[in-house]
């Protein structure tokens, strides 16, 4: 890589530019609000959204819980949701990479679900469920359990043949071949899939939670709306933001240590 | 040997020309999707009929009636086509707004680090909230028609549109601006005929995505507030306590996604054929 020699020293104006940007933007969303060119109504300022922030760590009203019981009952459900797609979805993925048998019977059964978007789920869960946890927490399995399937299963059917034939040459069994062979060279996919599906199941219990909740982030946002206040509905936004960015510094993490020798 | 497995698959050229017995029948894929699809309706069938989720499971063939009933009757002023209409050009035009603006923006990112450095920090800051939180905030801003929908759209769609433009066009393999340059081009020959081609697969993978994310944020949009859309025929389902809409409401927004992914991809072999297949995906 003769590429990595060169050292080109960064201007000083490009490390500039992104703290001008980002504080450019705040101050503009602030003074935007502050002198009325948008009505308070419409747009909460950074300012009021912080007040909010610190009033809300303490102050259960005017929606019935603390924000950090909010966070909590979203994690919780996101958290369940997730785990529960991972255990069944991939497994399931990987077994239809190995068995054509398992391959034929739930191919047709997944590409049905897979155009369906989570969100139209939410009807059907209401009526099954209610409106409690098991109901979002099957909204966003259906919604992670499509990524993991997928990444499973191509994962392993992407293994390299000149493997498999070398492994059976060595006198392998078919079990060795799965265990040793395609699970391991599935593992960087699989991995993809881990991220992939955490972001949808943070996207889809937000849709689970505006519709039918009684607290949680989604629910958070909804009442701000309801009850005509902005600020509340940008705290509810910033901190499933926040929160979403977090869990996939922490995965991005786990995955450079698990997979260090793997990737590519 | 009892059970087929991907072993078996890559050892399958050297056996052609088997003889067709009951087991290798039984083994055929297209036959097993066969059997997969018919006992995926009969056990439908049997535990809507059975009412093991209670009464709140139509059948197969009840959906299907009810698809059919649509298509005549009106509801809300529109028949079935005219919701799958609406919630249609709501996805199209909010897409076509999003893909407009995120694509050429994120080539520009890639390609000058000034664009970069100022729009990057701004929009790492929206790239986690997931679209759908924006709904109640395009309500409070855009009312309950349609800005407020396509808005959402716009939000949702952009952000993989630009991501993909921008790595698209930034993991590309330097060597071949090195050949342009060797061979003696310009900057305008670099991008014209290097950054653009490479970036298109990426590009129209993000669009595919783009796609797949409106339509999530369509559904959702309708579902809180709406008056026609194939997301109200749901909510419509749910008032109702008709689980025949519901289920009918879903199974036409798959087929509709569906068919609108597959000319996405038809849409790109049109236009860069050179980008390489990847096998069984």
């Amino acid at each position: 890589m003769a590429y990595e020699a060169v050292r080109v020293k960064t201007p000083l104006i490009l490390k500039i530019l992104p703290v001008a940007s980002i504080l450019l933007f705040f101050g503009a969303w602030e003074f935007t609000v502050d002198t009325g060119i948008v009505p308070s109504t419409m747009l909460a300022a950074p300012s009021s959204v912080l007040k909010l922030f610190i009033a809300k760590l303490t102050q259960p009203n005017p929606d019935g819980a603390v924000l950090s019981t909010h966070a909590w009952t979203s994690i919780k459900e996101a958290g369940i949701g997730y785990l529960l797609s991972l255990l069944i979805g991939l497994p399931l993925g990987l077994l239809m990479g190995w068995f054509t048998t398992i391959r034929g019977l739930f191919r047709p059964i997944f590409e049905m679900i897979r155009p369906i978007p989570p969100v139209a789920w939410i009807p059907l869960c209401i009526f099954w469920f209610g409106i409690g946890l098991w109901g979002k927490v099957f909204i966003i399995w259906i919604g992670a359990i499509v990524p993991c399937v997928i990444n499973a299963w191509v994962g392993v059917s992407m293994t390299n043949p000149t493997l498999i034939q070398m492994a059976r040459t060595y006198g392998a069994t078919d079990r060795q071949i799965f265990t040793k062979l395609c699970i391991p060279s599935a593992l960087p996919m699989v991995f993809g899939a881990l991220q992939i599906a955490l972001a949808y199941a943070w996207t889809n219990l937000v849709a689970a939670e505006l519709l039918a909740a009684d607290s949680g982030l989604g629910f958070l946002i909804t009442m701000g709306r309801r009850l005509g206040l902005p600020e509340m509905v940008v705290l509810g936004m910033v901190t499933v933001g926040f929160i979403g960015a977090v869990i996939g510094v922490v995965i991005d993490v786990v995955e450079k240590r698990l997979l260090a020798g793997i990737r590519r | 040997m009892s059970v087929s497995t991907l072993a078996d698959e890559i050892r399958r050229p050297v056996e052609e020309r088997a003889p067709i017995t009951l087991l290798r029948i039984l083994r055929n894929e297209y036959f097993l999707y066969a059997v997969s699809l018919v006992l995926f309706l009969y056990i439908w069938d049997w535990v809507a009929k059975a009412h093991i989720l209670g009464k709140s499971l139509a059948t197969p063939h009840q959906v299907v009636t009810e698809l059919a009933r649509l298509m005549t009757v009106k509801l809300a002023g529109k028949n079935l086509v005219g919701h799958i209409w609406d919630s249609t050009r709501r996805v199209l035009v909010g897409f076509t707004i999003a893909s407009v603006i995120a694509v050429p923006l994120g080539l520009l990112m890639a390609l000058n680090r000034y664009v970069n450095a100022i729009v990057k920090p701004v929009f790492d800051i929206f790239k986690p909230m997931p679209p759908i939180a924006w709904i109640s905030i395009a309500i409070l801003w855009f009312g309950i028609q349609e800005g407020s929908k396509v808005f959402i759209i716009v939000i949702g769609t952009f952000v993989p549109c630009l991501l993909n433009s921008y790595n698209g066009a930034r993991l590309i393999d330097p060597e071949l601006y090195d050949v342009v340059r060797v061979l003696g081009g310009h900057r305008r020959h670099e991008i014209v005929q290097v950054c653009f081609p490479a970036a298109f697969p990426a590009i129209f993978a993000g669009l595919q995505v783009s796609l797949s994310v409106g339509w999530t944020c369509v559904l959702a949009a309708e579902l809180v507030s709406s008056q026609s859309g194939l997301g109200w025929i749901i909510i419509q389902g749910m008032r109702l306590t008709k689980p025949e809409l519901v289920i009918g409401g879903m199974a036409i927004i798959a087929l509709v996604a569906w068919t609108t992914s597959l000319l996405v991809t038809g849409l790109e072999k049109l236009i860069c054929p050179w980008k390489r297949q990847i096998e069984g995906l």
